[in-house]
């Protein structure tokens, strides 16, 4: 049904990786180093932060790749533009770091709910972005919900959607507890834009349960007519397609009573350096370092590349 | 006499007692009662805050704006007060309510989650607007923990800050021993006690929290609210006042208007049944109540085994949709499916 089912498997063999950095030392950016480094399409050029004593800047070290601590002006400073720069930091800071790395020609991958690029969900939107140099992971919860939006939309007529998630404390660091209000609009924007439906709403939920909650994401549609045996085969299509890339993506139950479908989907996460309740940084990473993949064997990135060096 | 500052939510908690349907007549009805008995903040809105309404945890009969433009007409004395929630409601829902005239907003945050609140309160101080933080959900930490975030939310530019007893878990002496340490570590600004009454313990918590030195004291009509309700407003005032704290509110308007309260807000005055007692000892949030019920009903479950293993995953307020995945195992046990 997708374009871009099966999408692991079309990882792509290159003649020149990919040269990245990654700018933002939290979990996020440190999730996105051992992603890049099993990653045999990209090379890690740099990882930038502001913190010299930063725990992501030593894992990165550890793993023999040059960091700073000179955040965004270091990777600028760089003798010759990335092909790829990773933003992992916040809303505020990606609305800074975009317009001084636009000149350079670079792809930039938005990790942040800044909502300033093209919106990618991969099994919806492909990995390869039409226009633009500056594509957004939207959010967690976005990554999660808007497969299944997207495909109950485009089956019902569905009047309302909610999106519910739900993050475990120890996993939400600075940037996403001063994004909230990003991530309410970044994730109820794309869920609109990507089925249609104006009527949406979208909320996180920090858990500091211990254990950690393992990440969730609930969805609910309003709309009528819906069989649950169709809404679920449905939704195991689409939970089959995003384990191409996220494997730890899964239904944990789906129910269609009167005019509501519920859907609760959960993501562990399948990484070096990530605890398994950690799936809502799993399934961004895993979509950007995708989109960063791509990026390497297409035309115009080998024609850029010439004109920079 | 010690002055204590009584908030009134009655029309925002208490919501969740009638799945948030209060009508603006009730509303406007209410909020000139609560005024002319001199009941220093009236609290109005969604039970769980401005830009709450929702699937998850109910929608509201009335917006955020209709509600608040009602109250600000109704009250000539009383100030205003609204509640958010960060990831349930955003800086823009609080700037609306700047707009209709708030006077006092509380940001809640789950107790050991103050840093959830620093961008808000900040907002709202960059306003101009009074920010209060209270941590919800605060038997699920310790005293010395409160006190720490606490003095975080402080730090954060909270004008006051304190605790919320969501799931009417605490005895007197818990709570004298957490307000006691956040009073030691936050001097500069009043500490709130918001207390439920699962196990009875209500009025008497709150007596135990104004003793400790609590100059902010939550209570509500008749209990209204989640559960087993909350402190019951016209209780409480009064024995406030005879255990020696001045709280300015006439006693005959406060008696008007929790009648007034139970005629034209609640179906019924909220008692202690058996369902609230073990969300209260599970320490479960009072609110999850109706849907627990209704689906343990559905699936055969018993709700009490519900609340039970709801209290052992140490869920918080806002992840109702847990208790789906909770009635189900329990259900797919019994039957050994």
């Amino acid at each position: 049904m997708s374009p871009t089912a099966g999408l692991r498997s079309a990882r792509p063999e290159v003649a020149e990786p990919v040269t990245v950095a990654v700018i933002g030392t939290g979990a996020i950016g440190r999730d996105l180093v051992s992603k890049i480094d099993r990653s045999p399409a990209l090379e890690c050029r740099l990882v930038a932060g502001r913190n010299p004593e930063s725990a992501g800047l030593r894992y990165a070290e550890s793993l023999g790749y040059p960091t700073t601590a000179g955040g965004i002006e270091a990777v600028l400073a760089a003798p010759r533009p990335f092909d790829v720069v990773f933003d992992a930091t916040s809303a505020a800071s990606h609305r800074v770091h975009w317009p001084l790395l636009e000149p350079l020609g670079t792809l930039v991958i938005d990790l942040t709910p800044s909502k300033v690029g093209q919106m990618v969900a991969p099994t919806v939107t492909g990995v390869s972005p039409a226009t633009g140099r500056n594509v957004n992971l939207i959010s967690c919860g976005g990554q999660a919900a808007v497969p299944v939006v997207h495909a109950l939309a485009a089956r019902f007529p569905v009047s309302y959607f909610e999106v519910v998630s739900t993050v475990a404390s120890t996993v939400a660091g600075r940037a996403t507890r001063m994004n909230l209000d990003e991530y309410v609009a970044t994730t109820g924007h794309a869920v609109t834009t990507f089925s249609g439906v104006t009527a949406v709403k979208a909320i996180l939920n920090i858990s500091p349960a211990v254990p950690p909650a393992t990440f969730r994401t609930a969805v609910r549609a309003r709309t009528v007519g819906a069989d649950p045996v169709v809404v679920r085969a449905v939704v195991d299509q689409v939970a089959e397609q995003v384990r191409s890339f996220a494997p730890g993506y899964e239904v944990v139950s789906c129910t269609a009573v009167d005019d509501l479908v519920t859907i609760t989907l959960r993501v562990t996460a399948h990484s070096d350096v990530l605890p398994p309740y950690a799936g809502n940084l799993d399934i961004i990473n895993s979509a950007a370092v995708m989109v960063a993949e791509q990026y390497a064997t297409r035309p115009d990135r080998m024609s850029r590349t010439g004109v920079a060096s | 006499m010690k002055q204590l500052v009584i908030h009134d939510p009655t029309l925002r908690d208490g919501q969740h007692a009638v799945r948030h349907q209060l009508g603006l007549t009730a509303i406007r009805r209410y909020a000139e009662a609560a005024d002319a008995a001199r009941i220093p903040v009236v609290e109005v809105g969604h039970g769980n805050g401005l830009g709450a309404s929702s699937l998850q945890v109910g929608l509201a009969a009335a917006s955020d704006d209709d509600m608040l433009s009602t109250v600000r007409e109704a009250l000539l004395h009383s100030r205003m007060g609204a509640f958010m929630l960060p990831g349930w409601g955003t800086s823009e829902d609080l700037r609306r309510a700047i707009g209709h005239g708030v006077d006092v907003f509380r940001i809640g945050v789950h107790a050991t989650e103050a840093s959830l609140a620093e961008r808000h309160l900040g907002f709202l101080r960059d306003a101009g607007a009074e920010a209060h933080c209270v941590l919800m959900m605060s038997h699920m930490a310790s005293a010395g923990e409160l006190a720490e975030q606490a003095a975080r939310a402080v730090g954060y530019g909270a004008q006051a800050v304190g605790i919320m007893d969501s799931a009417g878990h605490f005895l007197p002496a818990d709570v004298t021993a957490r307000i006691g340490a956040i009073v030691g570590a936050v001097d500069a600004v009043p500490v709130i006690f918001h207390g439920h009454n699962n196990l009875g313990m209500a009025v008497a918590n709150s007596v135990a929290a104004a003793d400790a030195g609590a100059l902010i004291i939550d209570g509500c009509a008749r209990g209204f609210g989640a559960g087993a309700g909350n402190t019951q407003l016209e209780v409480l005032v009064p024995v406030l006042e005879r255990s020696g704290y001045a709280t300015g509110i006439d006693l005959y308007g406060l008696l008007d208007a929790a009648d007034l309260a139970e005629r034209e807000l609640m179906p019924a005055p909220p008692v202690t049944a058996s369902m609230s007692i073990v969300s209260g000892l599970a320490g479960v949030f009072s609110g999850f109540k109706h849907r627990v019920v209704e689906l343990s009903a559905a699936a055969g479950v018993d709700p009490r085994d519900v609340f039970f293993e709801l209290g052992r995953r140490q869920t918080i307020a806002g992840q109702e949709d847990l208790i789906v995945d909770v009635v189900s195992e329990l259900s797919s046990r019994k039957t050994g499916g």
